[in-house]
């Protein structure tokens, strides 16, 4: 019984070092063939990213060399100004940002308080809402596709944001589970400990739960984060016009366009997925506690 | 943890219920308005005819016999169980592989974890495109690579053959998510359990066995089945690879990149057979859901929860 | 009133169409028209479905008639045409019938294509042939003759496709002399179809092999490219349409190259100066909010002067059968042939049946295995016969 409970730490608990029994040597080399190894794996993540990086900055003799070289001759400028001036990218990205923003935030308002009221409170029906949670984490989205695209049009919204944010707000199932298994490790004596206070359960879950949530909720808002970043279908089908479009939709048409225009559409890609990496770069760190800290099981 | 048993007033007990009710609103709304209304609505449309302009009309199971003798129907079930049955095993090991050497105590871990990572926030209409002038078969570093190897260079994109695995490369690309997931488990595994083993004579296979495996099966579990849901459901790299100018449908060489949610939305947006395209969706939520099952009693028998 | 134009063109095409808008907005102050450049066509379609259009006037292809009409998403142009006596005698009859459905005008051809074949004069010369093949027979032995291998593969190809091994077996199948329609009926078996393919498979794929092919056609870049095989010189005939001339101009401005019709078979001359046209037309979708003005701006769009200006800047050809002689083209090279195809007596295209995309979806599938060598012409024909009985 000890041992299971060592199994669900609230913290990951960090490897201690390896024994220093081991003689130095084999230490060493045992050290430095982890490293090959994960530089190996990480170079073939990394190959496509080089390829990307290194055609934007070709000339189309560079592109089309044969054999292919690697590296550039020349490194121009030129795809770059070509991708933006075919395109108005500061435009798709704040539509982009926009939407991302609005659906991480309907994200965190709705998920968290549904998903304690799945964990903590004691009501009836709630094995039932959990069970219609559950069985929607299954449900393919092709199912309600297309009724939800004529209700939208029903009401006017195709060709709108709307539909690409109102959904959020109400709780999406995934985050919702996890969520809620996050919420069943955290203690009840703090529950308790707010009502012998007298709070509502409203500010117990604002003032005392949420607060512990943070690297769960991180993790929740970086998983929407680059769902909304990458989402592609939605805006494909309900956004109609230029003015809307975000950056998979001006892309997938930059290709549309231009056909293969190697050069440019590898440039546009690159000024595609900055942002995405720089963000990501920054808030890695909680991310990964958070996900540990969800508790995946 | 020994139970304290409640006792509470009926009064407390209601604002209890009330308050649990309330916070979950937002997602029964939702659920009423988005799935469950919509749930229905498409289970009747698949009993029509309906082409968006005009009335449905009913024609009972027809849609769904129509179905199973269309050659494409077929071939896209083919296809897409190509991407499930290959992919999503191959992906898994493969995370639990990266994870387990970035598992390793080294320095710099968080810089090679973020290394890994990063592909799977990439948009996939990028990555798509970036892998389409990987592949390219005279241009492409892929075969460049492959022939400094002086390995064969197959002709990714047009071959039929080596179209699917494209695909599923593609997908591998992204495997950061999963290894990251199974790193942050695999750093639960309490060290005692090693040390136990390490005691008892075991060597690095055994401690992976019996140790670690059985503590990482409920993760594996979970993503097999979101891994599972999710190729079963490929849409944007199958579409992207076989756009065309002026962005026509087409379903890859041979056919071979038509997956079951390309040829659904081709039946929806392109020949307008709304009827159709439901009768597919439906049927596609149908198998999900019988090898959700499946997968979850199979479960039993290798799944550990708690300790050994 | 501003009335919104979404149009398919993109690049040179789209520019030119919005030096014709500009002109259009200055020569009147009723009407503003406002182009967007969107050459996705699902979106397109998606577009219409809603109770609220997102564009008011937009062009697509004469196939998409019979579909659409039949289904109520375009607006029929009768009453207008009958309100302003419209004179649509000076349409090219093919062209105009295409965008007919039940007897009712939906669409108006604005710009139309059509397919040649054009040939690589330097590498004729090398190989000694003095002119373009004009039967079958010769056609087979121009393409013996012009291709190359090495060990590596094949160095230069007689004949394929513009970017891959997949031809256009339509108008292989007209040009001998096979229909895909009959009466309103899908006929692929016709013997002419199934002639056209195995030409095709039998001196070209057959011969050289698929793989072959396939690494030959894809080592070289895309289609609107200086890569492109025939602009690099390494494919010596292939059947590509009237926007060539441009494209070669842009692209290939050094070729060396020639236009002919394509060859008919031996003993059949009567089958001589075949063609598939394809006109690219102009509707006005059924969920417009301005119609009367959506029309206005139609007819100016396929008035003469407009249509000269607009399909010059294309590399298309009119669809107006006074612009056919007309001067302005004269500075296209090799346009010429195009032009007189489209008057020839063997002009056909695709009726608009409702059926045809479907049709033309399962065609496709057929071609890829007859190129593949997956099934024989006749078999896949045959197939795709079975499919057409359940559809509509």
């Amino acid at each position: 019984m000890a041992v299971n409970s060592l199994i669900r730490p609230e913290t990951p608990t960090p490897l201690p070092p390896i024994s220093r029994r081991r003689p130095r040597r084999r230490y060493l080399g045992r050290k430095i063939g982890h490293h090959l190894i994960l530089i190996l794996i990480c170079s073939a993540f990394l190959v496509p990213f080089a390829v990307m990086i290194t055609t934007a900055f070709k000339t189309p003799q560079d592109i089309f060399r044969v054999p292919p070289k690697l590296l550039p001759d020349r490194w121009v400028l030129s795809n770059f100004s070509a991708a933006v001036r075919s395109m108005p990218f500061l435009r798709y990205l704040a539509n982009t940002v926009f939407l991302v923003v609005l659906n991480v935030l309907g994200t965190m308002i709705s998920c968290p308080l549904v998903a304690y009221s799945l964990a903590k409170l004691r009501w009836r029906g709630r094995n039932v809402v959990f069970g219609t949670v559950l069985s929607t984490m299954m449900l393919p989205s092709q199912v309600t596709f297309i009724p939800l695209y004529l209700l939208w049009d029903r009401i006017g919204a195709v060709g709108t944001f709307w539909p690409l944010i109102i959904p959020a707000f109400f709780g999406h199932p995934f985050y919702i589970f996890l969520l809620r298994q996050f919420f069943m490790g955290v203690p009840d004596s703090l529950r308790e400990a707010g009502l012998l206070d007298g709070a509502s359960e409203l500010r117990i879950y604002l003032q005392v739960i949420l607060p512990q949530a943070k690297a769960a909720l991180a993790t929740v808002a970086i998983f929407q984060f680059v769902a909304t970043w990458t989402d592609f279908l939605l805006p494909l089908i309900y956004l109609n016009t230029q003015s809307n479009y975000t950056l998979s939709i001006g892309l997938y048409n930059f290709f549309g366009e231009h056909g293969v225009a190697w050069g440019p559409l590898m440039a546009a890609c690159l000024i595609f997925t900055l942002p995405a990496v720089v963000i990501f770069m920054v808030a890695q760190r909680y991310f990964v506690q958070g996900i540990a800290v969800t508790g995946m099981k | 943890m020994a139970d304290h048993p409640r006792v509470t007033a009926p009064s407390r007990r209601r604002r209890v219920r009330l308050a649990g009710f309330g916070f979950s609103t937002p997602w029964i709304i939702g659920f009423l308005l988005f799935m469950a209304g919509p749930i229905f609505v498409s289970l009747y449309y698949s009993f029509t005819e309906f082409n968006l302009f005009q009335p449905p009309k009913w024609v009972g199971l027809e849609n769904y016999a129509a179905l199973f003798g269309d050659p494409k129907f077929l071939r896209s079930i083919v296809n897409t169980a190509v991407f499930a049955i290959i992919g999503v095993p191959l992906g898994l090991v493969l995370a639990l592989l990266v994870a387990l050497s970035l598992n390793f105590p080294v320095r710099g871990q968080p810089l090679y974890r973020a290394i890994v990572y990063l592909p799977a926030i990439v948009p996939v209409v990028t990555a798509t495109y970036l892998w389409r002038w990987v592949f390219n078969a005279q241009y492409g570093y892929l075969n460049v690579l492959l022939g400094h190897l002086g390995l064969p260079q197959p002709n990714w994109l047009v071959d039929p053959f080596w179209t699917r695995p494209s695909v599923i490369i593609i997908t591998l690309w992204g495997i950061g998510g999963t290894a990251v997931i199974y790193l942050a488990a695999l750093q639960q595994v309490p060290q005692q359990l090693y040390e136990a083993a390490a005691v008892d004579g075991a060597n690095a296979w055994h401690r992976f066995r019996y140790v670690t495996w059985p503590t990482l099966t409920p993760v594996t579990l979970f993503q097999l089945i979101m891994g599972m849901i999710a190729a079963l459901q490929i849409f944007a790299p199958t579409f992207l690879l076989t756009q065309d100018r002026n962005n026509a449908a087409s379903g890859g060489p041979g056919d071979t990149l038509l997956s079951y949610t390309m040829y659904l939305f081709q039946n929806a947006f392109v020949f307008l057979r709304m009827g159709q395209a439901a009768a597919m969706a439906w049927i596609l939520f149908l198998v999900i859901g019988a090898l959700t099952v499946l997968i979850l009693l199979s479960s039993r028998r290798w799944v550990h929860y708690g300790s050994e | 009133m501003t009335i919104r134009f979404s149009y398919l063109w993109t690049g040179a095409a789209a520019k030119a169409l919005e030096g014709i808008i500009a002109s259009f907005n200055a020569s009147q102050s009723d009407i503003v028209v406002k182009g967007v450049s969107d050459p996705d066509q699902q979106a397109q379609l998606a577009a219409m479905t809603g109770s609220k259009g997102a564009f008011d006037i937009s062009d697509n292809f004469a196939t998409v008639t019979g579909s659409w009409a039949s289904k109520g998403v375009v607006k029929s142009l009768d009453e207008y045409i009958q309100r302003d006596k419209f004179d649509l005698a000076d349409f090219v009859p093919a062209a105009l019938n295409a965008c007919r459905y039940n007897n009712q005008v939906y669409q108006l051809p604005i710009a139309v294509n059509d397919s040649a074949m054009l040939y690589n004069k330097t590498l004729f010369e090398k190989a000694g042939i003095e002119k373009p093949p004009s039967t079958t027979g010769e056609w087979a032995s121009a393409i013996a003759e012009l291709t190359r291998s090495s060990s590596k593969g094949i160095t230069q190809l007689g004949f394929c496709g513009t970017s891959s091994a997949a031809v256009d077996y339509r108008l292989l199948g007209v040009a001998h002399g096979g229909e895909w329609y009959h009466n309103n009926n899908p006929t692929p078996t016709d013997p002419g179809n199934i002639a056209g393919a195995s030409f095709y498979v039998d001196n070209v794929i057959k011969k050289y092999g698929i793989k072959q092919i396939d690494r030959f056609a894809s080592g070289f870049g895309d289609y609107q490219s200086p890569q492109a095989p025939f602009y690099q010189g390494k494919l010596a005939m292939v059947i590509d349409g009237e926007w060539q001339p441009a494209f070669i101009q842009q692209f290939a401005p050094n070729l060396d190259w020639g236009v002919a019709p394509v060859p008919y078979p031996d003993g059949r001359p009567e089958l001589a100066n075949t063609t598939m046209l394809a006109p690219g037309t102009l509707f006005i979708p059924s969920n417009t909010q301005h119609p009367d003005e959506a029309w206005e701006f139609m007819k100016y769009l396929v008035s003469k002067d407009t249509m000269r200006t607009f399909s010059k800047a294309l590399s298309n050809l009119p669809s107006r059968r006074s612009l056919l002689k007309d001067k302005a083209y004269s500075t296209i090279k090799n346009f010429d042939v195009f032009l007189n195809l489209m008057a020839s007596k063997n002009a056909k295209s695709m009726p608009s049946e409702p059926t045809l995309a479907q049709y033309t979806s399962d065609l496709a599938t057929a071609d890829d295995q007859i190129t593949r060598l997956a099934k024989t012409p006749a078999a896949a024909y045959a197939e795709v016969a079975k499919l057409a009985k359940s559809y509509g």
